[in-house]
């Protein structure tokens, strides 16, 4: 579980859309190369296709595929495995400083009730993160699909797994500049919509956690139900609105990020593991 | 024509719509109905601001035949910008005779001995609203024309709405020149934001539907009380209820359209309480929340949250009183006293 801070530095603050993948068949590590070659010339021939991504310029899309050995859970997890795609533009050598337009990372983070139940030829990994156009996802899991005949679907998050990660986060160590602990609801079926922010102090939120969780390390459904139910309860106090009836779409905290359309942003390195092991095991109950 | 002048009304015009620049110049009323005529209206923009900007160069335009222009843009476009609100108070009951030149002049004059480089300009219109347009320098820069101040004054009112420019340190200076012109001796501003100013006129000047406890219009014939369409399912119990909340909503908003607001912040202090029997935090501290509702139309999604099953009725006074107390914008503070469940808003 040691992550080296450094090689895992380009995952934080950025908005990751997430997917959940089924197993690759016949993916071999000792290929990666070859697969870089192989889907930077399946992205040539889908734009000759007509399907540019990039208006006007002819552009040359490098693809390197690389394995993040520290990037897993156990010994049972497969190392993450990253996909970057760089423009080069063609002109000129002398500034040939490749611009990254699009990042994806495929990994397993205590994955092992996926990877226990699955035949030899296949490689677990099945979340999936992405950063950078719409076009270019669907250009490189088009490709997956196709070549390793798995299936990538985007990951949901309900109300009930952004509220246990509210409750998980906010009794975080917090810092000096800790932002405050967000949770953002939409009220459906309404004349007009409406958006509620409900933002709580950092160390109020934490203090709030802190009696509730009864052993430290240790999350109960029980406890992040008391701890949802206090801050409903406080705000119906004030406002008389019931918001355990309007639907959680994004909460924000100090360490993560997440929007109920799969979508989250990873703040701080030493939550990484535990935030993907989250994670995984969302993208695995989406797949069986 | 001064270059950075040209340049200017360029840009003004290239904001327009197409088919709203010829109305907009018309009542601009600088360049003639013949070289209206001359325009091109069929052709691209950037080839109609150039046009535009020769027929100006023609009339040899100024900066502040400029500014007139842009006002004109802002006055229809208004709801693109944020508006506050201020209040000014007077020390005594005297009804001043309002001068409008009287009040131009010293608006000016404030204005001028504190900055040199400013480009003042006022435009009256029909509701009696003075709009005045403030672009602002440094004593070694000529103003910035593209990020002025507006000012909206009413002059029967003690109201003032201003869109401030970024640069926010010219604000005391503006407000001094309202108060000084207007005959005024104190400013404030009002927890009152919003982008539709004629919202906000509404709130302020009381345009809107009010409160009335006393006189509930039983429903027409043929009125539809329920906004959804009659279930059968419903029972008696229910339609009750339905009717209940419905007459309090009628008591507290009033049967007409509410003004438009698009937000409303609170910034909570209050204490934490839950059931002892969860014993869960006690602190003799406040709980510190920042709420924020947002809407395209803020007040009509409130109405409707307890008939959609989401609020109970009534709705909390916090949400009901923005419109009569002009404010959008609040700090509540636990009330000390014999009532700990009521709530302070200072």
């Amino acid at each position: 579980e040691n992550v080296d801070p450094q090689k895992t530095a380009f995952l934080l603050r950025k908005a990751w859309t997430l997917y959940s993948v089924t197993p690759l068949y016949r993916f071999h590590r000792a290929r990666l190369r070859d697969y870089a070659r192989l889907l930077s010339a399946f992205i040539a021939a889908e734009k000759q296709k007509g399907l540019a991504v990039e208006v006007g310029v002819e552009l040359d899309v490098k693809v390197v595929v690389s394995s993040l050995a520290d990037l897993r859970g156990s010994e049972q997890d497969q190392a993450a495995v990253l996909v970057q795609l760089s423009l080069r533009s063609q002109a000129s050598s002398r500034n040939s400083e490749d611009k990254l337009v699009w990042s994806g990372w495929f990994c397993s983070v205590y994955g092992d009730d996926l990877s226990e139940n699955v035949p030899e030829d296949f490689t677990c990994l099945p979340l999936f993160l992405t950063h950078g156009a719409e076009s270019y996802t669907s250009m490189v899991g088009s490709w997956f699909q196709k070549t390793f005949d798995c299936c990538f679907r985007r990951l949901a998050i309900s109300p009930l797994n952004l509220s246990w990660m509210v409750a998980m986060w906010a009794g975080c160590k917090l810092d000096r500049a800790a932002s405050a602990v967000e949770l953002v609801f939409s009220v459906p079926r309404l004349s007009q919509p409406l958006d509620i922010s409900y933002a709580i102090h950092p160390e109020d939120a934490k203090a709030l956690w802190d009696t509730i969780q009864k052993t430290p390390g240790e999350i109960t459904q029980e406890e992040v139900d008391v701890f949802m139910d206090c801050l409903y309860a406080h705000f119906h106090r004030h406002f008389k609105i019931h918001l355990s009836a309007a639907k959680l779409v994004k909460i924000s905290t100090a360490v993560v990020s997440a929007h109920c359309d799969g979508i989250v942003k990873i703040l701080q390195s030493q939550y990484l593991p535990g935030a993907l092991m989250l994670l995984t095991e969302l993208a695995i109950s989406q797949i069986q | 024509m001064d270059e950075t002048v040209a340049e200017y009304i360029r840009r003004t015009v290239l904001k327009m719509p197409r088919d709203e620049i010829k109305t907009m110049l018309q009542k601009w009323g600088f360049l003639s109905e013949a070289q209206l005529q001359t325009l091109n209206f069929h052709q691209i923009k950037d080839n109609i601001s150039q046009e535009v900007v020769q027929l100006c160069e023609e009339n040899s335009a100024d900066i502040k035949q400029a500014a007139v222009l842009d006002i004109i843009y802002n006055h229809i476009y208004q709801n693109k910008r944020m508006w506050s609100v201020y209040q000014m108070k007077k020390s005594g009951e005297e009804v001043d005779y309002f001068d409008i030149t009287d009040f131009k002049k010293k608006f000016k004059r404030r204005l001028r001995s504190a900055l040199k480089n400013v480009t003042i300009t006022f435009k009256e219109y029909e509701d009696n609203a003075i709009w005045i347009r403030v672009a602002w320098g440094t004593p070694y820069k000529k103003p910035n024309q593209y990020k002025p101040s507006y000012v909206v004054y009413h002059s029967q009112t003690p109201y003032v709405f201003i869109s401030a420019s970024v640069l926010k340190s010219n604000m005391p200076l503006l407000c001094q020149a309202l108060i000084v012109a207007s005959n005024y001796h104190d400013i404030r501003e009002m927890e009152l934001r919003s982008h539709s100013l004629n919202s906000l006129k509404d709130i302020v000047f009381k345009r809107y539907s009010q409160n009335f406890h006393t006189y509930y219009p039983k429903p027409l014939q043929g009125e539809n009380v329920e906004p959804e369409s009659a279930d059968i399912r419903i029972v008696q119990e229910n339609r009750s209820e339905k009717e209940r909340i419905h007459r309090l909503n009628w008591e507290v908003f009033g049967g007409g359209p509410q003004p438009k607001l698009e937000f409303a912040q609170y910034k909570l202090e209050t204490m934490f309480k839950s059931d002892p029997k969860l014993g869960v935090l006690d602190k003799k501290e406040p709980f510190r929340c920042l709420v924020k509702f947002s809407s395209p139309h803020l007040l009509e999604s409130l109405k409707s949250l307890a008939p959609a099953g989401m609020a109970d009725a009534p709705l909390s006074p916090l949400l009901t009183c923005i419109p009569h107390k002009a404010r959008n914008y609040f700090k509540i503070r636990e009330k000390k006293g014999l009532l700990p469940e009521s709530f302070v808003s200072p």
